[in-house]
């Protein structure tokens, strides 16, 4: 039962006391979206979209021009452009605050289900979107929505700037529009653009299950055509995302057997009937288990999820106490293979790891200046992992699979990190004690697990030992 | 313009003809042979790499980006004068290109295209395995992969038990706590887990004399050159290079796309070093999402285009050859009219190549790795059976 904690949290710390009711512990925090546990700097999104702006716009048209038979002259002055717009500040200054939620803050549960749905609406890997706004998009539309129904987030997700941009709805253009229309006089052509919707429909919303089919999906862009950011030649694609009915398809669509109207509207209702589909439901339910319980799960334990998910319209706080509950009762059945963040997190909070650089450090930085390694250590961590919460390659995230974390060197990283890690211990924690007490704590085999810790004599080994047994790596 | 288009076509009408009669191609199984794919990131610039000569279409759109001191490869192309070791390997009969070839991939997003380049399909992200990992599985070749990066790529996905090196800048743990964790494993019936602290307990790799080893392509591929050697090692290695996406300052001789070219030259000088002369049972090629356009823009780089070329490498050769159906570079010859066509499926190649490699038959790979597309077997015009 003790995996519990480790399984829908972070592990209990060494200032946690342990809950007399685990699962009241864990659904108490769930209710509301409490103020970030960070007590530095935090920036909006539209701010930080400013600076993506200064960057692609000083890149884009004005270095490029300037440079343009001077290599080097070019990538000294692109070096300066990356820091005078932060360009390797702001993602690590995000990670900072995405950490303290499962580290430092009352509420861990919410950040693991946080991350959950931050992965599930991904940003993958795309021009400079997780230097500058990825962050913002997973605390502004993802997190802000957590005590909210499913559909409001899908509605603001789809239309937000960074989701818009990355799944290229910008160049999704009705062929029947006002803008294909001038582009023929031209003697170009637009036409419609349909990653965005068919990721809606596969990875958002109702899932493959559902059987759309590609006329559905194309019918889908349609809906979304027009939907875009406001162009300006100065800011260029990082406007304000606007509904432009000169790009939009006219006359009615149909998508999945309903006829939808023209125009700005017609994307909301869609969405709307969307998260009220049965395949909808199923598929969050699916996932949740599978990132929280099993990478198989079963009908019985995504059957309570969907229950909830109907008796409450999809209010989320509802049905991700339904999940918890599942992932509690199965918590002695199975053991989930943690992804290296989680994992890293886990050891982090358990053994006492300073692992998140201090408000103070991080608030030292100015624009202009080249951030320090200590200012720069969550990124590079993660990206040493294998796994940077905002770097998934896909849309569809990072994998939620045991195999797909199963390579060599993937595991060798978490060897050596866990060694690194031990010298980051506060020297209160760097004793036997302290490894028994967290041990008894956190794990339902203490005496299994001290038995084979206490085969190494060195600390620093008992450390690497603990958090690479299968009882960490799958909890 | 000197080759002509029916030349080839009458070529692949023969081969066509004689893929129809199923010849089992399983020649010579007594080998190791063995296969290296070098992904090449952002879009690789075939007609800077591999110039066509004497064109004037070409010379006036790319004023600034002509390449001085070119090396001649035969009467129509010649070869960018940085790539010295590929030139190297094309004297030895070990060197050889495809010209004018993409993935069916049209679109211009480096996003989508390099995620085909690994899946080998059609729709982006609609295929969860690399058509690698799926030739693999089919020539059973498990646990015979290795990767020279961090994820395990896209490209090799589809068989399981894949070993990665990509050197962490950290010191493993001693030998004998890997050994209790995984005797540890094997005890708790994790046996995924013991597999993989068996691979790194026993990875001769990693011993450099404790000092730390550089990730550079040309230090990985020559530890993969001396894997690959070994009769029982990997048979399939993939590696990545990035930076070929030059919108600015592409330049000539020395510009950015030059040093991404000299980054990928330097794997084949190092897996020839590595491999020795087990060079002879190996087949290394490149792969990129698309080419660029011809005509320079204001920046002096170029744009995302469609035709490329892909190289290739080692004694698995036929012979030294620019294999093309050249589209030409007029204006009503480019495609979209701005950019150098594809007349192969790279597709095919990369068919034809598992097929001589793995020693499966095309037909086998054409129906169960790329879904029955139209491919063409190209294995006896460019590899050795």
């Amino acid at each position: 039962m003790k995996n519990f904690y480790r399984k829908v949290a972070f592990g209990l710390g060494p200032e946690d006391k342990t809950p007399s009711d685990p699962l009241k512990w864990a659904t108490n925090q769930l209710n509301d979206i409490p103020e970030f546990s960070w007590k530095g700097k935090i920036l909006p999104e539209k701010e930080l979209r400013k600076y993506y702006r200064d960057y692609v716009y000083g890149d884009r048209k004005v270095l490029r021009k300037k440079f343009k038979n001077d290599k080097d002259g070019y990538k000294r002055e692109k070096n300066k452009l990356r820091h005078t717009t932060g360009q390797k500040f702001w993602w690590n200054l995000e990670l900072c605050i995405r950490h303290s939620e499962a580290i430092k803050s009352e509420t861990p549960v919410l950040a693991k289900l946080w991350y959950f749905w931050g992965n599930h609406f991904a940003i993958s890997e795309k021009d400079f979107l997780a230097q500058y706004t990825t962050g913002a998009y997973q605390r502004e539309i993802i997190r802000a929505n957590m005590n909210q129904n499913f559909e409001k987030m899908v509605q603001e997700a789809t239309v937000g700037w960074s989701m818009i941009h990355h799944l290229d709805n910008d160049q999704n253009i009705g062929p029947k529009s006002q803008e294909a229309q001038w582009a023929r006089e031209k003697g170009k052509k637009k036409g419609v653009n349909e990653n965005h919707a068919r990721e809606l429909l596969e990875l958002h919303t109702v899932s493959p299950d559902c059987g759309y089919t590609q006329e559905d999906i194309i019918q889908m862009a349609y809906i979304m055509s027009g939907w875009r950011p406001k162009w300006g030649k100065k800011r260029l694609e990082t406007g304000d995302v606007h509904f432009n009915p000169d790009a939009h398809e006219p006359g009615t669509k149909i998508v999945l057997g309903k006829k939808y109207k023209g125009g700005r509207k017609s994307l909301s209702t869609v969405i709307t009937d969307l998260v009220n589909h049965p395949s909808c439901r199923k598929y969050i339910a699916m996932k949740l288990c599978r990132y929280l319980i099993t990478d198989n799960p079963s009908k019985e334990m995504m059957e309570p999820i969907i229950k909830a998910w109907e008796k409450s319209d999809g209010f989320l706080p509802e049905v991700h106490k339904a999940a918890i509950e599942v992932a509690f009762n199965y918590s002695d059945k199975h053991n989930k293979f943690q992804n290296p963040e989680n994992w890293l997190l886990q050891m982090s909070k358990m053994s006492d790891v300073d692992l998140i650089p201090t408000p103070k450090l991080m608030d030292l930085y100015n624009l202009g200046q080249k951030p320090t390694n200590g200012q720069r250590s969550s990124e590079h961590l993660l990206r040493e992992l294998g796994h940077h919460p905002y770097l998934a390659k896909q849309p569809n995230g990072w994998s939620d699979i045991s195999d797909d974390w199963m390579s060599p060197e993937l595991l060798i990283r978490r060897l050596v990190y866990a060694k690194e890690a031990y010298y980051k211990k506060s020297g209160k924690s760097q004793t036997p004690e302290f490894y028994e007490e967290m041990v008894q704590k956190n794990y339902d085999n203490p005496n299994e697990i001290l038995q084979i810790l206490n085969q190494h004599k060195e600390l620093v080994h008992k450390h690497v030992i603990l958090f690479n047994l299968p009882e960490t790596l799958k909890s | 313009m000197k080759i002509s288009r029916r030349n080839f076509l009458k070529g692949s009408a023969t081969t066509l003809f004689l893929a129809g009669f199923n010849f089992p191609v399983l020649a010579n199984t007594d080998k190791k042979k063995n296969l290296v794919v070098i992904m090449l990131r952002g879009g690789m610039d075939g007609l800077c790499a591999v110039p066509i000569i004497g064109d004037k279409n070409f010379e006036k759109r790319r004023k600034d980006l002509i390449l001085d001191k070119t090396i001649k490869l035969n009467s129509d192309f010649a070869l960018h004068p940085k790539l010295k070791n590929f030139y190297n390997l094309w004297q030895n009969n070990l060197g050889a290109i495809v010209h004018a070839t993409n993935i069916p991939y049209t679109k211009r997003s480096h996003f989508d295209g390099q995620n085909l380049m690994e899946t080998g399909g059609h729709i982006p992200y609609s295929i969860k395995t690399g058509w690698l990992g799926r030739g693999m599985k089919l020539a059973k070749l498990k646990g015979d992969g290795l990767a020279l990066a961090l994820p395990m790529p896209l490209l090799l996905r589809g068989i399981p038990s894949n070993d990665n090196f990509y050197p962490s800048k950290k010191r493993l743990p001693r030998t004998e706590l890997l050994q209790l964790l995984k005797s540890v494993y094997t005890d708790k019936s994790e046996h995924d887990l013991a597999n993989m602290m068996e691979i790194i307990a026993n990875r001769s790799m990693m011993n450099n004399g404790g000092t730390s080893m550089s990730r550079k392509n040309s230090s990985l591929a020559y530890k993969a050159g001396l894997e690959l050697k070994k009769i029982n090692g990997p048979r399939v290695a993939v590696f990545e290079v990035d930076g070929f996406d030059t919108h600015a300052a592409q330049g000539g001789v020395n510009g950015s796309h030059s040093d991404s070219l000299i980054e990928m030259d330097s794997i084949f000088k190092s897996l020839e070093k590595g491999l020795g002369s087990e060079i002879e049972n190996t087949l290394v090629l490149t792969l990129t999402e698309f080419g660029r356009t011809i005509k320079q823009n204001g920046g002096r780089g170029t744009e995302h285009g469609y035709g490329s070329a892909i190289f290739m490498a080692g004694g698995l050769l036929k012979k030294s050859q620019v294999y093309t159906d050249w589209p030409g570079l007029k204006r009503k010859e480019l495609f979209e009219g701005r950019d150098l066509n594809s007349t192969v499926d790279a597709r095919s190649v990369y068919a034809s190549a598992m097929s001589s490699v793995f020693d499966i038959d095309f037909k086998r790979i054409q129906k169960e790795v790329f879904w029955g597309d139209e491919l063409i077997n190209l294995s006896d015009k460019l590899f050795k059976s």
